[in-house]
């Protein structure tokens, strides 16, 4: 069997007492698009680290083209032929595109002990041409572009060296249609030159159309690996839960009444260089969602709403004439935010859930004396990260051993911990799975019935469509069209506005 | 069923063992300096033990002005200006005690806070990397002290002598302990403190006002080391160029031998003060009685050092950058 690219034999890895891989074994092919899938915390980026060195696996082989391979970081695996597009942020802040880019191999172009910073700039803008991102410059900031335009950097810098294996971890979910057509391009692009992609993803139509196999995983055990062909979207789900899920998750009214009573009402918003001149009024009781392409502005709407804007014009005015200029007035106002950048802006990572949790309530959870008890903080914390069903050892766990999805639920946690009224969600389902999708859904429809207003800002266009009573389309930093829930609305209609 | 039951064993044995390890962690200072205690007692053959009050009179300037620092470090800030507030609160200390003895203590906390201000107005408002701003408050007010007190040492008045006395002390010590104990440990102070220190960004979409917090934690541990400045005093009489010097070292690294990890955030515990600084001392007067000389001492105290930092340092909240 020569066109076995890669074999993965009896691989295991253990987070403290977590384990999240126990001997996994498989087979992925030359040529293919390997989907890997599974619930979140199944271990799917964990083995795909482990490959790429950033983890180092506990036990087990990876054996790349009939050679064990152990590499101990990115840059050993780089040489080996694998390279990783990862979840999060991947790139190095104080560095320009091109250093990040050529970031281990910089000898290429270093001279005598001297770099070459004309050529790399060069051979970056080639690369950067060649992709079709001419918007972003080789010489600039890595700093100076957003999240998407970074993804893409990635993209250039995990694939341009035609590695053997490129896996893709979860990337799309952050970027927009375009980037994504981007993408998947490159991908069909490394499968016909015979070499494998790893494609993680829960956006399971997705996964079909790409993939020509896909590995199931569940709590860290191997499930079964199956062709693309053989299988369609239930009977994935089927697989990844261990059990039927039933198809329908977002919200079944329609034709509800919106009330006539504002919360929240923005008026003239700026925010130089993202959102210009936003005017909206928020319901008691609705979903108002934002849709848009990524740098539409929509997801710098959050955090203007937040008071979390730096140099924002204008005004957010409660209906009780409260200004929202700043986020301690937000919170103690009962306005909740979840950050698309969940690592970074909405969890304390290196601190334990139940820290996590109390941090906004904690006035509320002290005594006369203004004391506080670590049981009572415990059991809150317990509470909460239960009702969200969070995948955990115990609330004193840091939150940085939680895979994505259940570091999100511990955000969502806080904040209905804190019984906040209004919630500003940006892409509170960014890389989250199915089963825990549906719990955020059923979550967002039962506040909405208990008269809380949601702010859902989403790059998914059926999520907004599914479950918004209004849906606010961003173009270019400006409101470009507003719809209202309907139960024959599609995808195209909100694209057109979009675009 | 039986895969189940075994995966909760499993799950329990790692448990205790991730527990294990966390216990040897946080008993490792003190078993340090249950050793240290007895092994010099032995080496000197109970000569340390019969001078204790001459080691504990030493160890409370130390205490006090950790704790201030303490809370700096825990938000994952440094400071390294400690010495020269000492210094320059003394010199206050000693002026207005020749007026009132209550207003010289008054006097001492306010210079300290002045000082404190002066560091956190350039760390929070000019945004500079605090070890920068405060190795510069440091040399500024070390200058200032050298100025006032080079020709002569300042004296206190004789008044402060009726002070030197262990309850009064060592009162002002445990007091200054346990309030900050309880602030420390049973209210919110502490968990923003140490979540500053684990990730700032994501404590200011929580609510915190981190900005006003951080320049009123340099404000505190300003005044807190005004405080120790008044005891310093009471024990020595007067205040000359040299006082309060290699005050914020002796600080840092009783921390650390205390079991505090450089980059704060969730793992500090308070009591590693207590243990830091007394091992610190102990340490210190032990190596005296030796009878070792300051180059051994200093090449001791440099290897002891470094092994427990090597111990302590949180790898885990070193941002390991993919």
């Amino acid at each position: 069997m020569s066109d076995i690219r890669l074999e993965v034999k009896d691989v295991s890895k253990s987070f403290g007492i977590t384990r999240a891989l126990k001997r996994v074994s498989f087979n992925i092919n030359k040529g293919e698009i390997h989907a890997l899938i599974g619930e979140n915390g199944s271990g799917k980026s964990t083995l795909t680290n482990s490959l790429a060195g950033i983890y180092q696996k506990d036990d087990g082989l990876f054996i790349l083209d009939g050679k064990e391979i152990h590499p101990h970081n990115q840059l050993e695996a780089n040489n080996e032929g694998i390279s990783i597009i990862v979840q999060e942020l991947g790139t190095l802040d104080g560095l320009t595109v091109a250093e990040n880019i050529f970031l281990g191999h910089e000898e290429e172009f270093v001279k005598c002990g001297i770099k070459n910073t004309k050529a790399m700039n060069r051979k970056a803008n080639e690369l950067l041409k060649k992709y079709g991102f001419e918007r972003i410059k080789a010489g600039d900031m890595i700093e100076n572009y957003n999240f998407e335009d970074r993804k893409l950097v990635e993209i250039v810098k995990a694939t341009y060296f035609s590695p053997k294996i490129v896996v893709i971890d979860e990337t799309t979910t952050a970027l927009s249609r375009e980037g994504r057509e981007e993408l998947y391009k490159q991908m069909k692009r490394i499968r016909s030159e015979g070499d494998t992609v790893i494609f993680i993803s829960h956006d399971l139509p997705e996964v079909l159309s790409l993939s020509d196999s896909i590995t199931v995983l569940r709590d860290g055990d191997y499930i079964d690996t199956i062709k693309s062909s053989d299988v369609d979207e239930d009977g994935l789900k089927k697989l990844m839960v261990g059990r039927e899920v039933s198809g329908n998750y977002y919200r079944a009214d329609y034709g509800e009444e919106i009330s006539d009573e504002v919360v929240m009402s923005v008026k003239n918003v700026t925010v130089p260089g993202l959102i210009s001149d936003v005017s909206f009024d928020l319901h008691k009781g609705e979903i108002l969602g934002f849709g848009g392409l990524s740098e539409s502005g929509m997801h710098e709407i959050g955090k203007a709403c937040f008071g979390a804007s730096f140099d924002r014009e204008g005004s957010v005015t409660l209906a009780d004439g409260t200004e929202i200029k700043d986020i301690p007035t937000a919170i103690s106002h009962s306005i909740a935010y979840t950050s698309k950048d969940r690592d970074n802006e909405s969890l304390v990572m290196n601190q334990s859930i139940r820290d996590n949790i109390c941090l906004p309530s904690l006035d509320g959870l002290a005594n006369k004396a203004r004391l506080l008890s670590d049981k009572k903080l415990e059991d809150f914390a317990n509470t909460y990260a239960k009702k969200m069903s969070t995948k955990m050892i115990s609330v004193n766990q840091f939150v940085s051993e939680l895979s994505g999805g259940n570091k999100q639920k511990v955000v969502l946690a806080r904040w209905i911990g804190k019984d906040s009224d209004i919630l500003l969600l940006d892409s509170p389902t960014r890389g989250i799975d199915v089963k825990v999708k549906q719990d955020i859904y059923q979550l967002m429809d039962s506040m909405r019935k208990a008269g809380k207003s949601i702010i859902m800002i989403s790059e998914e266009l059926m999520e907004l469509i599914g479950m918004c009573d209004r849906i606010i389309i961003m173009k270019d930093g400006k409101i470009s069209g507003e719809l209202r829930r309907d139960k024959d609305m599609d995808e195209n209609s909100l694209i057109a506005k979009m675009v | 069923m039986a895969s189940q039951e075994k995966k909760e064993v499993s799950k329990e044995g790692a448990l205790k063992k991730q527990s294990l390890i966390n216990i040897v962690r946080s008993l490792l200072p003190v078993i340090g300096l249950v050793v240290v205690c007895l092994l010099f007692n032995i080496l000197t053959k109970g000569g340390m033990w019969s001078s204790r009050k001459l080691i504990l009179n030493q160890v409370y300037v130390v205490l006090i002005s950790a704790t201030g620092v303490f809370f700096i470090m825990t938000m994952g800030g440094l400071d390294f200006s400690q010495g020269s507030i000492l210094g320059i609160a003394s010199i206050v200390v000693c002026v207005l005690s020749k007026t009132n003895i209550a207003l010289a203590v008054v006097g001492g906390i306010i210079t300290g806070a002045v000082i404190g201000a002066v560091n956190g107005y350039f760390y929070v408002n000019r945004k500079i990397k605090s070890f920068i701003v405060t190795i510069c408050t440091m040399f500024l007010f070390r200058g200032v002290i050298k100025y006032l007190a080079s020709n002569s040492p300042v004296a206190a008045s004789m008044q402060v002598y009726d002070y030197d006395t262990t309850p009064i002390k060592l009162g002002i010590t445990v007091a200054v302990l346990a309030i900050g104990f309880v602030a420390f440990r049973f209210t919110k102070f502490g968990i923003n403190l140490k979540a500053i220190g684990a990730g700032e960004k994501a404590v200011k979409f929580a609510g915190l006002r981190t900005d006003r917090m951080k320049f009123l934690i340099y404000v505190l541990a300003g005044a807190i080391t005004g405080l120790a400045a008044f005891v310093n005093i009471v024990k020595n009489g007067s205040a000359t160029a040299n006082v309060g010097n290699q005050l914020e070292t002796q600080i840092l690294i009783a921390l650390v031998l205390g079991g505090m990890p450089i980059s704060g955030g969730a793992k500090v515990r308070f009591e590693n003060i207590i243990v830091g600084s007394l091992l610190y001392i102990v340490l210190n007067n032990g190596l005296i009685m030796m009878g070792l000389t300051t180059q051994a001492m200093q090449l001791i105290q440099g290897v002891v050092f470094l092994i427990f930092v090597a111990i302590f340092a949180d790898r885990e909240n070193l941002s390991v950058i993919k």
